[in-house]
């Protein structure tokens, strides 16, 4: 019960954030979302069963569910690489507000 | 017969597509050489087949393909692919050879590349004898010829997306043809199809499909109202003009509709279509060339044109009928395909395709001149050319129209009219390039090569008519696969047939053209300046814009620069459908309660603290709070994860959380300091995000209650708990699932990390350096490092504070204790992730801090290793990833399947090998990010930095003095005269190039 709280705790403050101005601020609310996200997926592996899944040390019995594991993992690593896509869009013009477009100093002639 | 030729055939002109970027790279654009001799090769390659092809016997090749489509990769040869695939070899290698000295001094790769490309995809359409197969060559023509108008420049881009947006709507008709050929017959083997009994028994599927079929062609073909891309595509350079608007793209088209005649010629839908079509398109053809001033044009329009008469001749759809189409398609791609080059050697003589102001050229080049007049007699039918023949045998085609006697002399007075016309534009085009000028334009010399293989298609029409007698099983070979059945009585070519009806109209036609040639100063004022339609680019453009503008006004209601609306409004609309279905729903889950024993007391201490955090982050007011705040956040979720019993995705989180951090510390010295004021936006604004913030946490929260820990562990987890180590030898089960059974997904997520490095790169070298990195007088939030007065420069105090390089000095003394043992850590867990918290991503993100600590050890930003490792990283791990798995599918015959031995005492696995890709690509970006975002601001960067925009340009080119000015799409390599970028020391140093003059 304590995890869904958790989760929503994580969702608004991510939901506040992303409707902000500031890109910092929106890539900041994307990483609140992200952990939300992150604990949901270990949710479904159902929090009842929490001993690690090495299988030298602990009995199948007891063990969480691995695959929820390997997928969260999965999406740290995808985080931390949208995360930093995104940060170096923040830096374009050294200014982040998402309402001004930075200049690229392409000229059309079209 | 068994024809393996036929694949052999089509993988020499892939592997051709593969090696003709190392080809120009030797060899610039006398590449040209090679690979026509390589056409001929193939086409050489093909003859013995051809042969049994014209014997009678269809040559056939098939393999199993896409099994769950029930499709196979069937080629099959007869008449008509060999005609036409020697059409597309045999000219292709003619205008190769005229390329070598048509274009400009360089590799040329693009073009040659594309050409290549083309042919490959031409060959595959023509020989293909599967639906499947046909439909995917006849878009790769598609694909290859927008290429090829669009690589000529910006001033081709409009036109090459005309070209792309009607031969795409066309490969729509003909997808949806093939869908419903599929469909209903179950098959999709060509020659089966055509065979059906289907096509005479349901009149409404053949008509459905023959009109399918036909607008497809139409598109390809240009025939109206789709005709307005042509012209348009001129815009490309001659050689591609000279080979898909004469030879290739276009005969697609045409090759379509004679493939499909067998089914449809019965078919009055089909009739009519093409036999209307195909003349109104003559006649505008026609019309509009003869008022083109552009010489380029004025043959475009006339490839309409004559386009137009093979497909009315294919509507007639009797077996003359498509004997003549069949012969004029062969002329036609030699006298016009000449013709074309015949247009770049005039323009390269006289600089201009305009007719008013090309020069006399008659005296000074009469060979081309000579040249000129033949193709053009050809063109309008005059004997004893190929084309007169053709243009005989089209007549009489016409008069053979279904639906009786007045159909057939209408036909035939429209076709007469449509040559009359093809006489005029053909006078025009000798007279009005050689002959008529009164330019006094320096005439520049053309090389041979250009002439010569121009003249060698033209000239060969005329031997060829007079002994026409050579092509009578070729013609006759093709018609009969035209016709689907064995023909009435064999083709009889002659020049001369005797006192027909067709060359009594010859004769009027070429009289009544030869008068007003002779008159054309009068007809002058009629044909010039005037606009009777709108032109294509204007229809296009209005329908495009039309378009855009109900696009527009759909998406008026989401659409922002910034993402908070369209987020709101999508967050909003899912946790309304979450938190009303969990609503409607609550009494069937009282029927399966949650499992119990589902909390502990440490996640009540993580809750109340994380909330805490999260407060922190939404309402700090400046950046440095905020971002810690969020490391908070980053820390407790750690330790949430530990206590729900996962390391691995614990170590990970933690390290990702380190990494993460000292990114956003880099990149937030760059921006200002504080957040704007959010009371700025206004008092209801705010109260509006807060409801929808508690809205979606209540949702989500709801929903993950309701839809989650109702039910005992799954049996995909139980397999994996207790088969996994058992399959694998690997204890760790999370990273066996991670690089063994679940390694695909593991191999998507690595290309995702690869495209966001290089996607950095992409984005950040898209923009100019002053843009990028705005100098701080431009810069309103730029904020000047605080002026220390401290008297005595020689003083403790006054080095602590000024000079960085004392201040790192710890944290360096630090580096060289930590960073081996963190590389003998990084190796530790690399080696035993598979049996304990460990492997490839975890293992990298200890380099990664190697990586990290190295950085911000130094007194001033430096670049770590050489400018290129990065994306060589990057690159090498996913290749060495997609290498394993390859490994996998060679000995287990499965993709990234893992191999194990026992040696040494140890267990060893392939998957360890895809796990050094995951390990490299991870380690590439992190690279990558602090190299790229890490560079410093401020007025100019000092001694050994640089700013960001040439650390980007680097990390693709190498070592650069300074940043380059490219922008979007255009590369050091494009100013090579004016040597803007790599070499200048204009933008980096200020020192202007070198001028002329004193």
């Amino acid at each position: 019960m304590i995890t869904f709280v958790l989760i929503g705790v994580l969702v608004a403050g991510g939901t506040f954030l992303i409707q902000q101005r500031s890109l910092v601020k929106v890539i900041f609310g994307l990483s609140l979302w992200s952990h939300a996200a992150n604990f949901i997926l270990l949710s479904a592996g159902v929090a009842a069963w929490r001993a690690e899944p090495l299988a030298d040390r602990t009995a199948a019995a007891d063990a969480a569910d691995p695959l929820p594991q390997a997928f969260v993992l999965t999406a740290i690593v995808i985080t931390m690489a949208v995360t930093v896509f995104m940060l170096a869009l923040a830096m374009i013009g050294h200014n982040d507000d998402t309402r001004r477009m930075p200049e690229t100093g392409e000229v059309h002639d079209r | 017969m068994n024809g393996g030729v036929l694949p052999f055939s089509i993988a020499l002109l892939g592997l051709l597509v593969a090696v003709t970027p190392l080809v120009t790279r030797l060899l610039g654009r006398a590449s040209g050489w090679p690979l026509a001799a390589a056409y001929l090769g193939v086409a050489a390659l093909l003859a013995p087949a051809a042969g049994r092809v014209l014997d009678g016997e269809p040559v056939t090749w098939s393999r199993a393909w896409f099994p769950a489509l029930d499709s196979s990769f069937a080629l099959r040869a007869d008449g008509l692919g060999v005609v036409f695939a020697a059409i597309a070899l045999v000219i292709g290698a003619v205008v190769l050879a005229y390329a070598t000295s048509y274009l400009g001094e360089g590799r040329q790769t693009s073009f040659y590349w594309l050409m290549t490309a083309f042919t490959f995809a031409m060959v595959g359409l023509v020989l293909a004898d599967d639906l499947v197969l046909l439909f995917l060559c006849w878009e790769l023509t598609s694909l290859a010829s927008f290429l090829l108008i669009a690589r000529s420049g910006t001033s081709a881009e409009g036109a090459s997306m005309r070209t792309l947006l009607i031969t795409g709507l066309g490969g729509l008709f003909l997808l949806a043809a093939v869908a419903a050929i599929v469909a209903r017959l179950g098959t999709t083997s060509l020659h089966e199809v055509l065979d059906s009994p289907v096509w005479a028994e349901d009149p409404a599927f053949a008509t459905l499909v023959a009109v399918l079929v036909g607008l497809a062609a139409f598109t390809k073909s240009a025939q109206v109202p789709f005709h307005v891309w042509l012209p348009d595509a001129m815009a490309a350079i001659t050689p591609v003009s000279a080979y898909l608007h004469a030879a290739a793209v276009v005969k697609a088209g045409i090759f379509l509709m004679l493939r499909f005649s067998p089914a449809l010629h019965d078919v009055v839908a089909w009739n009519v279509l093409l036999v209307v079509g195909g003349l109104l398109t003559a006649l505008v053809g026609g019309f509009t060339a003869i008022r083109q001033q552009d010489l380029k044009k004025l043959m475009a329009c006339s490839t309409v044109s004559q386009l137009g008469f093979i497909t009315a001749a294919i509507g007639v759809g009797t077996y003359h009928a498509l004997a003549a189409a069949v012969l004029h398609t062969i002329a036609h791609a030699l006298f016009k395909s000449g013709l074309f080059m015949m247009v770049g050697v005039v323009d390269g003589a006289a600089g201009t395709r305009e007719l008013t102001r090309i020069p006399r050229l008659v005296s000074q080049m009469p060979v081309s001149f000579a040249v000129m007049v033949l193709g053009c007699a050809s063109m309008a039918g005059i004997p004893p050319m190929l084309g007169f023949l053709s243009k005989e045998e089209l007549l009489a085609a016409y008069g053979e129209t279904p639906g009786g006697q007045l159909a057939g002399v209408v036909a035939l007075a429209v076709g007469a009219l449509g040559a009359v016309m093809t006489f005029v534009y053909c006078g025009r085009v000798v007279f009005g390039s050689f002959v008529d000028g009164t330019s006094d334009r320096e005439i520049k010399p053309v090389s041979p090569v250009m002439i010569g293989m121009a003249a060698l298609p033209i000239v060969v029409g005329l031997p060829l008519a007079l002994a026409v007698g050579v092509l009578d099983t070729t013609v006759g070979a093709a018609t009969q696969a035209a016709v689907g059945g064995p023909l009435e009585d064999p083709i009889h070519l002659a020049l001369w047939h005797g006192f027909t009806l067709e060359l009594f109209i010859s004769v009027g036609i070429i009289a009544v053209g030869a008068l007003l040639v002779a008159n054309r100063r009068r007809l002058t004022p009629f044909v010039d300046g005037r606009r009777l339609a709108p032109d294509s680019a204007t229809v296009i453009g209005a329908i495009r814009d039309g378009l855009a503008r109900v696009g527009d006004l759909a998406a008026r209601g989401v659409r922002a620069d910034h993402p908070s609306r369209h987020v709101s409004i999508n967050t909003a609309a899912v946790s309304v459908v979450l938190l009303g279905g969990v609503i409607a729903v609550r009494d069937d889950l009282a029927a399966q309660p949650l499992q119990d024993n589902l909390m502990r007391p440490f996640d009540a201490v993580v809750l109340v603290l994380m909330a805490l955090s999260v407060l922190g982050v939404a309402v700090s007011r400046t950046r440095l709070a905020a971002t810690l705040c969020l490391s908070g956040v980053g820390i407790l979720a750690t330790a949430q994860i530990m206590a729900l019993g996962a390391p691995d995705v614990g170590l990970t989180q933690l390290l990702v959380e380190s990494l993460t951090i000292i990114v956003i510390m880099l990149v937030l010295q760059k921006l200002p300091t504080t957040f704007g004021n959010p009371r700025r936006d206004g008092h209801s604004r705010l109260l509006a995000r807060i409801g929808l913030s508690v809205l979606s946490g209540v949702a989500m929260a709801a929903g993950t209650w309701a839809l989650t820990s109702r039910r005992p562990r799954s049996d995909v987890a139980m397999y994996y708990l207790e088969e996994g180590p058992v399959e694998t030898e690997g204890a760790n089960i999370v990273n066996t699932i991670l690089v063994e059974f679940r390694a695909l997904d593991t191999l998507g997520e690595l290309a995702v990390l690869a495209m966001a490095g290089v996607a950095v790169v992409a984005v950040l070298s898209s923009l100019r350096h002053e843009y990028l990195d705005p100098p701080p007088a431009k810069n309103r939030w730029y904020v000047k490092p605080p002026e220390v007065t401290l008297t005595g420069k020689g003083t403790t105090a006054y080095r602590a504070i000024h000079r960085t390089w004392p201040n790192t000095v710890p944290l360096q003394l630090m580096v060289r204790f930590a960073a081996p043992v963190l590389v003998v850590i990084s190796a530790y867990l690399f080696w035993r992730g598979h049996n304990a918290p460990g492997g490839g991503f975890i293992a990298a993100l200890v380099g990664s801090a190697i990586v990290a600590l190295m950085y911000l050890s130094t007194s001033r930003d430096r670049q770590l290793g050489r400018p290129r490792l990065p994306l060589f990283l990057i690159g090498g791990g996913i290749l060495i990833a997609v290498a394993s798995g390859l490994w996998g599918l060679l000995a287990k015959g499965s993709f990234l399947e893992p191999l194990h031995a026992e040696a040494l005492g140890q267990h060893w696995t392939s998957s360890m090998v895809f796990d050094l890709g995951v390990y490299l690509g991870v380690l590439g970006l992190f690279l990558m990010t602090v190299n790229l975002l890490g560079t410093s601001e401020g007025e100019a960067p000092a001694p050994g930095e640089e700013w960001t925009r040439e650390r980007v340009d680097e990390a693709f080119e190498g070592e650069l003095p300074g940043p380059m000015d490219t922008v979007r799409g255009e590369r050091a390599d494009d100013h090579p005269g004016s040597r803007v970028g790599v070499r200048t020391h204009h933008v980096s140093q200020g020192v202007p190039p070198r001028e002329v003059g004193r």
